[in-house]
């Protein structure tokens, strides 16, 4: 039995080069486009005005980009909005960057800019900022995306938290591609935050 | 009612030894594993931290040559517990791995003599399952410098939730390498000897290596010590930055005493980097719980930051300090040196006890706060 006592408010994915917001696409670009270009153009489309996003790593990008779109469907997120995020690369992209500068041989350096970025849930702080979240994070490592351990833990972390909120998905970056999948989870609504649902979801982005 | 959950065993592997008694005994007698290190591999000068020497585990795993140095240090702790404890290595039985950065000194390293893959940290959690044959993926989180406290948040949470687990394996650990030294020193973070938790003078971390590891399970024994409550909120304030008004670890601490109901602490085992912010917005947070007059210690300056490790480590050791009824000193503390004032422990008391609070704060703003009782 798949039953759940939570629904998703809102979902959002990013792969290939396009974003879909509850099934509707957001950005569609060439495929041949840089990742790094793509998201920029992603946030152009937001029509916002956040500096800090320019200092961002490509996986606090893609996922302040997610949440942004979320929030203009279902949120403001409630302040005790629960972050359960997983993926398998970890902060890979700028462990590179700072791996690559410190062996340098010609030029050894090593930025305090790249270096705060060498940790998954950094991305977590950057939306907590963004969204006034103040909330428990948990950043998970799997080798895919496990809705069978994310669905039941999150559940429970709703139910012992009393809380009726969360955030969490797939966040997936490697230098050129972007497999991400968040999604936002409330008490109320019409689809159900089950496995079965969310392996549909993640399936069939075109 | 949710089920109680329980510590009932532990092992620490650090530069100190082998066994959590030993480290208990080793920082009651004021020994400490900081100190100077020059290593043209780590930094092109001396730097002052603690790291486990080699000799500590070579030759103590089968096919070791197959093992990166931190993977041989997660499985000569889980197989300690295993033996200690007779834990089953079946389906009932689940691993909780808690690192920051695993295996990133492999990353573009010139003398590293195992495949970049291995840097992904889902790599490694197959190796160390692989080389039990558990049934059950090990579950890894990677959360900043709160990694290995949280992990203990979730081990208790899936116990609760679900019956398909009776033992969770909790292992935190990290390494020291040039990754994080370069990173660290770029922030300009390091102490430029042994740090001095909320001393005056502090000036900065040192980093340590350790792995630490706790079985918990539903079932309690005599000497265990019982999760009583977990309390973990952000700042929303900045990524690398610790809040001026120490809001999260606020948050946390004061979640965690309302979930225990309210009860009097013996002791606090704070994070305590010795960086002047952290330290700082420490003392404000508990102050603001209105905490500050309960004993507190870090135990940075004995171990260093063992990132992934330090949440697990410093619990053990407070575990150990509780059953003991013996208060460890905060090494390196001479001078207050925070705004609001603590009660830094600096005599080996001996008291009775029953309950500590232990707090850990990292990198993007995470807090946490966890209650540990005797049954």
């Amino acid at each position: 039995m798949d039953a759940s006592p939570s629904y998703i408010q809102s979902y959002c994915t990013i792969r290939d080069r396009s974003i879909v917001l509850n099934g509707t696409i957001f950005l569609k670009m060439d495929i041949a486009t840089p990742l790094a270009d793509f998201l920029k153009s992603a946030y152009r489309q937001l029509d916002i005005d956040y500096p800090k996003f320019h200092k961002m790593d490509s996986l606090c990008k893609a996922i302040f980009i997610a949440t942004e779109l979320m929030a203009r469907h279902s949120g403001p997120y409630a302040s005790d909005t629960a972050l359960i995020f997983s993926n398998r690369s970890s902060s890979y992209l700028s462990d590179n960057k700072h791996a690559t500068g410190i062996f340098d041989t010609e030029n050894q350096t090593a930025s305090p800019a790249t270096f705060v970025y060498t940790l998954p849930n950094i991305a977590l702080g950057e939306i907590s900022i963004r969204h006034q979240l103040h909330s428990e994070n948990v950043f998970f490592i799997f080798d895919r995306y496990l809705p069978e351990f994310l669905v039941p833990y999150t559940e429970a972390a709703l139910d012992d938290k009393q809380i009726e909120h969360a955030i969490g998905g797939w966040t997936e970056i490697s230098e050129h591609t972007c497999d991400l999948l968040l999604y936002h989870i409330g008490k109320l609504g019409s689809i159900p935050h089950t496995v079965a649902k969310l392996k549909r979801i993640y399936n069939e982005h075109e | 009612m949710k089920a109680a959950i329980f510590i009932v065993g532990d092992c620490v592997i650090s530069p100190l030894g082998m066994g959590s008694t030993l480290n208990f005994e080793k920082l009651l007698a004021g020994e400490t594993a900081v100190a100077p290190l020059d290593d043209t591999t780590l930094a092109d000068h001396r730097i002052h931290a603690a790291r486990i020497a080699d000799h500590q585990w070579v030759g103590k795993i089968q096919n070791a040559s197959k093992y990166t140095r931190l993977e041989t240090l997660f499985i000569l702790a889980i197989q300690n517990l295993i033996d200690t404890y007779g834990i089953p290595v079946d389906r009932r039985t689940l691993v909780i791995l808690s690192t920051t950065k695993g295996n990133v000194s492999l990353l573009h390293n010139p003398a590293a003599r195992f495949p970049e893959s291995r840097v992904y940290l889902s790599e490694m959690a197959h190796e160390i399952q692989h080389y039990f044959g558990f049934e059950n993926q090990p579950i890894t989180i990677s959360n900043a410098c709160i990694s290995g406290a949280l992990a203990l948040s979730v081990a208790r949470q899936l116990l609760q939730s679900s019956d398909a687990y009776e033992h969770v394996l909790v292992v935190g650990g990290d390494e020291i390498s040039k990754f994080i030294v370069s990173g660290f020193e770029a922030f300009q973070a390091l102490s430029d000897g042994r740090c001095r938790p909320f001393d005056r003078d502090r000036n900065g971390l040192n980093l340590g290596e350790a792995v630490a590891a706790a079985y918990v399970t539903k079932n309690p024994t005599d000497d265990a010590v019982c999760i009583r409550a977990a309390g973990s909120f952000n700042d929303a304030n900045h990524i690398s930055g610790p809040s001026r008004t120490g809001e999260g670890l606020y948050r946390s601490i004061r979640e965690a005493m309302r979930l225990a109901g309210e009860p009097a602490l013996d002791f606090i085992s704070a994070h305590g980097t010795a960086t002047v912010y952290n330290d700082e917005m420490e003392a404000i947070a508990l102050h603001r719980c209105g905490l500050s007059a309960i004993p507190l210690h870090s135990l940075k300056a004995y171990y260093g930051h063992t990132l992934g490790a330090s949440g697990l480590l410093e619990t053990i050791l407070g575990i150990h300090s509780l059953r003991a009824g013996q208060l460890i000193p905060s090494l390196g503390f001479q001078h207050p040196g925070t705004s609001k004032p603590l009660n830094v422990i600096t005599q080996p008391i001996a008291r009775p006890m029953s309950r500590f609070l232990k707090t850990a704060s990292g990198f993007g703003g995470c807090n946490i706060a966890l209650i540990f009782e005797k049954v």
